[in-house]
């Protein structure tokens, strides 16, 4: 499914979705955003917790889930770690102390000012539509090896498409993982031939 | 415009009267749309609101962070959300349950829309508002109901602990009493041998005492002569056999203590702790047996009828309560001499191990009475009523099955 064409072309649009995606961040926030390479994998759902695991440092997480639909289809998730983004309250317009429930609005917001950006920057280079429901907490404050313990995903194949964040000047970072089931990916693996095929 | 499209004043109605908030705002906060259900929450007519800043016309609204959120929509050219469940409302609006619902403003979920006018730029922000006041109460009084469940849970959690430990202390007081049970009956194998052993050394101690006076008789002054007379008088010939008969009967009784010892440590187990363990049920029920002994070789003759079965994980000391359990209330059951029959043997995977009397049975109507706790049919002062109970449960922790 996931040639060495298609998954170098996959690679290149993340790259340049994420690169627009950086810029709308940081014009957002006012502070320069460093991302990494994405990774792109396909993983039984069962490796998953795994991978995830190889890649997220902390041990206590929490995680913000967002739906996405339309020509393309699945959940991204965003991973945060023990601080989650309260360092960041300020750069979206919370006053200083922040209570459980205020913590959880700014771990939201965040992830969906990330998943959007980086979801709507891919989607837009593959000329497809997308939208987003709401996003929804996931996990408050567990340990990584449970998080996809209690919210298995049950489909016989996941797209990963890992992302690292990071502030230079906040002590701030975050994994974006987007899942998308088996036939959502043969979707977009059509989308990436055409896109190919365009060129 | 194309045919498709639905008449203008269709979809003008339609936004207007939605039973959701709908307005939007351009780059300068200025409001542009201000449906029905926001001027009737409100109490703002679109006349007062279009056109002027939402937030001088709403000083009330949370500017910095809300004005934040709104550029960002214009920034990123994407939605953004607010839910109610962590920002119960962006507007003060009455809600329509003052009296029953516990809350005091409607809830609200709010989309943030990104609209485009002609080119990629955003024009607009529209908000569209959704009333989640009903759910917000169902969510409140399951939000109540799940935490009495947990507080029921976690009462249930330290009930069952100390029914545990009730249990393991009824465990512990029902051994207690059965090797209490057992000491005067071992009291008595223990004293039966030693009585003998000690009357043999005092026949030794004579007999000794003889001899010495065959060898001191050698340096007297009748010489050998003396001694041989001596020899005579002592009858040594009976003596001597007598002295072999009396070591070995002797030996015998002291290895018929060590034996008795021995097992009621093996009963008991007083040397380790409980650990499952691989064992021989045959020997489970032999060491058993000769700690009982004396309960029952008065009342019966025991048969043994010992299949092949393999050693099984268990807990021999348990175990052995049990087996002393059935042992006794055999016994106790026959009031003639009668025949205690012990048989074991394999069925499937398991092993089963049967202990019958000749004794009276028990009475149907008591059938199902037997493993209640506290339940017997002793006279007041010999059963405790938790032999069988025990017993049940021992096997139950076994997974094994104990049936009359």
């Amino acid at each position: 499914m996931l040639t060495d064409d298609r998954k170098e072309a996959l690679q290149e649009i993340a790259n340049i979705g994420m690169g627009q995606a950086g810029a709308s961040i940081a014009q957002v926030l006012g502070e320069f955003v460093q991302l990494s390479i994405p990774r792109i994998l396909i993983v039984p759902p069962a490796e998953v917790p795994t991978t995830l695991a190889r890649t997220v440092e902390e041990s206590t997480v929490s995680a913000v889930r967002q739906a996405f639909y339309s020509d393309m289809r699945g959940e991204a998730l965003v991973i945060f770690g023990q601080h989650r983004c309260n360092d960041l309250a300020d750069l979206i317009g919370y006053e200083a102390d922040l209570d459980h429930a205020a913590e959880v609005e700014l771990l939201l917001d965040l992830s969906n000012i990330l998943v959007g950006a980086c979801l709507g920057g891919i989607a837009e280079q593959l000329n497809l539509a997308i939208g987003f429901s709401a996003p929804s907490l996931m996990a408050d404050a567990i340990p990584l090896s449970r998080l996809l313990q209690d919210n298995p995903v049950p489909w016989t194949a996941a797209l990963l498409v890992e992302v690292d964040f990071s502030l230079e000047k906040r002590s701030f970072a975050c994994n974006l993982v987007i899942l998308m089931p088996e036939a959502e990916i043969e979707r977009l693996m059509r989308a990436v031939d055409l896109f190919l095929e365009s060129l | 415009m194309s045919e498709l499209s639905p008449p203008p004043r269709l979809l003008d109605f339609v936004v207007d009267r939605l039973e959701v908030g709908i307005f939007a705002v351009d780059a300068e906060m200025k409001v542009v749309l201000w449906n029905h259900f926001m001027a009737m929450h409100s109490g703002h007519e679109p006349g007062r609101v279009i056109g002027r800043n939402l937030f001088e016309c709403f000083p009330e609204l949370p500017r910095v962070w809300l004005e934040k959120k709104i550029r960002n929509v214009f920034l990123l050219k994407n939605y953004a959300f607010t839910s109610w469940e962590q920002r119960p409302y962006l507007f003060h609006f009455q809600h329509n349950r003052p009296v029953t619902g516990g809350v005091d403003a409607i809830q609200q979920s709010c989309t943030f829309l990104p609209v485009k006018g002609a080119g990629d730029s955003v024009e607009h922000v529209c908000v569209s508002l959704y009333d989640f006041t009903d759910t917000a109460i169902f969510h409140g009084q399951l939000s109540h109901a799940i935490a009495d469940l947990q507080r029921e849970k976690a009462e249930q959690r330290r009930l069952i602990e100390k029914l545990e430990e009730a249990q393991n202390q009824l465990l512990q007081s029902e051994k207690l009493a059965s090797i209490g049970q057992l000491a005067a009956g071992v009291a008595h194998e223990i004293n039966n041998p030693v009585g003998f052993v000690n009357s043999n050394f005092g026949a030794l101690e004579r007999y000794v005492l003889d001899l010495f006076r065959v060898i001191d008789a050698l340096d007297g002054p009748d010489g050998l002569a003396g001694a041989q007379a001596i020899r005579q008088q002592i009858d040594y010939a009976f003596l001597k056999e007598d002295i072999v008969a009396l070591f070995k009967e002797s030996k015998d009784g002291l290895d018929r203590v060590k034996r008795i010892v021995q097992d009621l440590r093996d009963f008991s187990r007083v040397d380790s702790v409980q650990a499952w363990q691989k064992a021989n049920l045959q020997t489970c029920l032999d060491t058993t047996l000769n700690v009982a002994t004396n309960e029952i070789k008065h009342r019966a003759d025991v048969v043994k009828a010992y299949g092949q079965i393999p050693e099984v994980d268990c807990l021999p000391s348990q175990l052995n309560q049990v087996f002393l359990n059935l042992m006794v209330n055999a016994a106790q059951a026959m009031n003639q001499r009668g025949t205690l029959t012990l048989a074991t043997g394999c069925e499937g995977d398991g092993v089963w191990v049967s202990i019958s009397d000749t004794g009276s049975g028990i009475a149907p109507e008591n059938l199902n009475r037997i493993f209640d706790p506290f339940f017997t049919t002793k006279p007041v002062g010999k059963g405790t009523g938790l032999g069988l109970s025990v017993s049940y449960n021992i096997i139950a922790k076994h997974n094994g099955r104990i049936e009359p």
